[in-house]
């Protein structure tokens, strides 16, 4: 049988997937695992493996194309298969996201904020009668119901019953499919240039037109973003217009001493032998102090502060589309050389476009350091949905007056920006405070 | 057809002064019909020729004078009973309502109520909220009264004339602001049918249903369409009971789409009902949603810039047609 390749969820609140680049070309061999095409989300660029081995056929997205999730993008031939023809009908967004493999099944101990399902109880007990992990449904809202459920265990039915037809109603208009029905067109093959996506009677008539018609109005079908600007750029406005606008925010400033510091890391790289800089330094302390603050590890939401189970240490990384936040999670329980390796890592994948949903998920406190562009201090805006961001300037000697003297030291302006709905200054100064003791005395992390 | 100008205003007084000369069971009654010959000046003289006894002035007494008027048409009579305005007939609800509405039914048709209610609608006048309603949705929604709204001097003393010699209660409401515009009207003698939609300006992309004053609005608005290459076909119902259901609906499957114009509130209004029967009967001609525009859901302000908002314009009208035709 052929196997789909659908435009995966790879986020809950995804709707639509961008074709990057195709990695395989129509009438190649694949093997099962192997990279076939690069999908952008809104978050992350993601290479999609092949589901099954085969040959690629029926690549109905062109590259450039924003595809709804769900929608089949191709499909993989067995070795004598003959294809269905390019109108494999679409269906199943959750199931067989999950059958592409690209989805990362999603880590034990996740973020209390991020990861517990969210399902009705009613959806939890029709969950449970017809054996459905209820993470692996997905739902535009982020929360579950009994139709999502129903609609899942429909999804899960679909391809055995042949077709695959059943789950999503193509969205048309009345006449649009008339028509289409009339001139024996199947209306979910059609490109809808309408609302949403909905196929109009314009769209079936330029289906009705023979070639050169069609490319045309492919063409001018929604763009992501506004011309020059990439995903990453437009989601990073998005986000950060959303927090400037809804997260009320205050900055404490606390001016630290790094005399230990700077030793600390010669000692440290010498003892690991790993490339080791301040920025893992700081998430090691950031770590240990979010550990004794944990309402710092917070977000405000729908009226309540939600604790996150886990310490995840954000990392702002500026990239050649924008800015990107890959996450170092549990970042208490690490090494100081494993986070440098996971930081080299992730950061390495962000340059180069390569970053996974899971790299980037269940961050609960962010640094942004800008200290290696010698920023002496600056503010920065709080990550949503999390309590707080933590700006680092950079290392430099500067005069303080020490015992009614004047003396130098290297020092650096740490400036914690807070969401005042999750925070408040005594305890993001109690936070900051805890943090500037460990970085002036990084031995306290011993006892 | 005659070239013969009259006014919206001079057409109703010509309708009542000929079926007054045609039928002496016609009479009038309502507030400063006489002498002052109506305060929108629309029946000047008509007291003059028919007098007090067939012109007949009453005090403030809309619930009593549209009694008399629901009385003297089941023994016999042809009242016109003269609602001054519009916002005025919440006083008149029973008696046009469960009187007049039903006499005829539960009498098992031994009783007849040949009534015409003759009233207004329209803002844009200044005169506030209790003076600016347009509120034929009510009584067009009421089994057993007949609603006429028309559209300009023809229609004015075609559906008028009509609307006297009708066997049922009519209601007739002519807009306020119209009363001064001028257009053809026969001299002869002619009437309007009730229930046969007038096609003003036949097109091809999208339907523009309008009643009563938004009919200009909507032929406007058309022209202004034609601009940008949209051709609209604009289509006047002239009664919103009887309703012409399938000129409106045939109108929809040629063009796809469809707007309903109308000066009532738009919520449970007069255009809810017409996008919905256009929505049932040409379903599966439809390229877009059936766009309705009303006036806004608000009491009307005394403020002129305020309460022009409220009303839909030609730019409004234009606005959601070159939308639905998806012409940014």
């Amino acid at each position: 049988m052929p196997t789909n390749i659908i435009m995966p969820a790879l986020e809950l609140a995804q709707e639509s997937g961008k074709v990057v680049h195709w990695l395989k070309r129509p009438g190649d061999a694949v093997q099962k695992g192997e990279p076939i095409v690069e999908i952008e989300t809104d978050k992350v660029t993601v290479e999609i493996e092949a589901p099954a081995s085969g040959v690629l056929r029926d690549v109905t997205a062109r590259e450039g194309d924003v595809v709804p999730v769900g929608q089949t993008i191709a499909v993989i031939l067995a070795v004598g298969e003959v294809g269905a023809g390019a109108s494999a009908p679409a269906v199943m967004p959750a199931a067989n996201a999950a059958a592409t493999g690209a989805v990362p099944t999603p880590p034990v101990a996740v973020n209390a904020s991020a990861g517990a399902v969210k399902a009705s109880p009613l959806a939890r007990k029709i969950a449970e009668q017809h054996g459905v992990d209820l993470a692996r449904v997905t739902t535009a809202s982020g929360r579950i119901e009994k139709a999502d459920v129903l609609a899942y265990v429909e999804s899960q039915k679909a391809p055995s019953a042949g077709d695959g037809r059943a789950g999503r109603l193509v969205a048309a208009s009345p006449k649009a499919r008339r028509l289409a029905a009339e001139r024996g067109l199947d209306i979910s093959a059609l490109r809808g240039s309408g609302p949403g996506g909905a196929v109009l009677t314009v769209d079936v008539s330029a289906a009705g037109r023979p070639a050169a018609a069609a490319p045309a109005a492919a063409q001018s079908v929604r763009p992501v973003g506004a011309p020059g600007v990439g995903t990453v750029w437009r989601i990073m406005a998005e986000r950060m217009t959303t927090s400037w606008t809804t997260a009320p925010h205050f900055y404490l400033v606390r001016e630290v001493n790094v005399s230990r510091l700077v030793s600390w890391l010669d000692k440290a790289r010498k003892q690991t032998g790993a490339h080791i800089t301040y920025t893992d330094l700081l998430v090691k302390l950031v770590a240990a102090a979010l550990l004794q603050h944990p309402r710092v590890n917070a977000s405000w939401k729908d009226g309540t502060i939600l604790q996150n189970a886990d310490i995840n240490v954000g990392l702002a990384v500026a990239i050649d589309d924008g800015l990107v936040v890959p996450v170092i999670h549990r970042a208490d329980t690490l090494r100081l050389a494993e986070i440098a390796a996971r930081r080299e890592d992730v950061v390495s994948r962000a340059q180069a476009g390569k970053l996974r949903p899971a790299d980037i998920q269940g961050g609960g406190f962010t640094i942004s350091n800008l200290g290696m562009y010698g920023v002496d201090a600056f503010s920065a805006i709080v990550n949503p949905p999390q309590a707080a961001i933590l700006a680092v300037g950079r290392i430099a000697d500067r005069v303080v007056a020490l015992n009614g003297q004047p003396a130098v030291q290297p020092t650096m302006v740490l400036t914690l920006s807070c969401d005042h709905r999750a925070l408040d200054g005594a305890r993001g100064a109690q936070f900051l405070g805890a943090l500037a003791e460990l970085i002036e005395e990084p031995l306290a992390l011993l006892v | 057809m005659s070239e013969r100008e009259l006014t919206y205003g001079e057409a109703v007084k010509e309708a009542i002064a000929e079926e007054m000369r045609r039928d002496p069971r016609v009479f009038l009654i309502g507030e400063d019909v006489a002498e002052a010959g109506h305060p929108f000046k629309t029946l000047v003289g008509l007291v003059q020729e028919f007098g007090t006894q067939r012109i007949i002035d009453t005090p403030i007494s809309e619930p009593g004078y549209a009694g008399i008027g629901v009385g003297a048409a089941m023994t016999g009579m042809r009242p016109i009973v003269d609602v001054m305005f519009g916002d005025f007939i919440t006083l008149t609800m029973d008696q046009m309502v469960n009187q007049a509405a039903k006499a005829h039914y539960m009498s098992g048709g031994k009783i007849k109520v040949p009534i015409v209610f003759r009233t207004t609608l329209g803002a844009t006048r200044r005169s506030a909220a209790q003076h600016s309603q347009s509120l034929h949705a009510w009584v067009s929604h009421v089994p057993g009264l007949k609603v006429a709204l028309p559209s300009g001097p023809y229609e004015a003393k075609g559906l008028m004339k009509t609307a006297i010699r009708d066997d049922s209660p009519v209601v007739i409401f002519e807009d306020k602001m119209m009363y001064r515009v001028k257009g053809p009207v026969p001299a002869e003698d002619y009437t309007i049918p009730f229930g046969v939609a007038e096609v003003k300006r036949a097109g091809t992309d999208v339907t523009i249903v309008a009643t009563s004053s938004m009919v200009t609005v909507a032929l406007g608005a058309a022209k202004m369409l034609e601009e940008i290459g949209i051709s609209a076909e604009v289509i006047d119902p002239r009664t919103t009971w009887p309703l012409d259901k399938q000129r409106l609906i045939e109108s929809a499957k040629k063009t796809s789409r469809a707007i309903v114009v109308d000066e009532g509130y738009e919520r449970y209004g007069t255009t809810a009902e017409i996008a919905s029967v256009i929505a049932e009967g040409a379903f599966y001609h439809l390229d877009a949603p059936v766009k309705r525009i009303g006036a806004m859901d608000v009491p009307v302000p005394f403020s002129p810039v305020l309460e022009d908002l409220t009303v839909p314009t030609e730019k409004s009208v234009f606005e959601a047609a070159k939308t639905l035709c998806r012409k940014a």
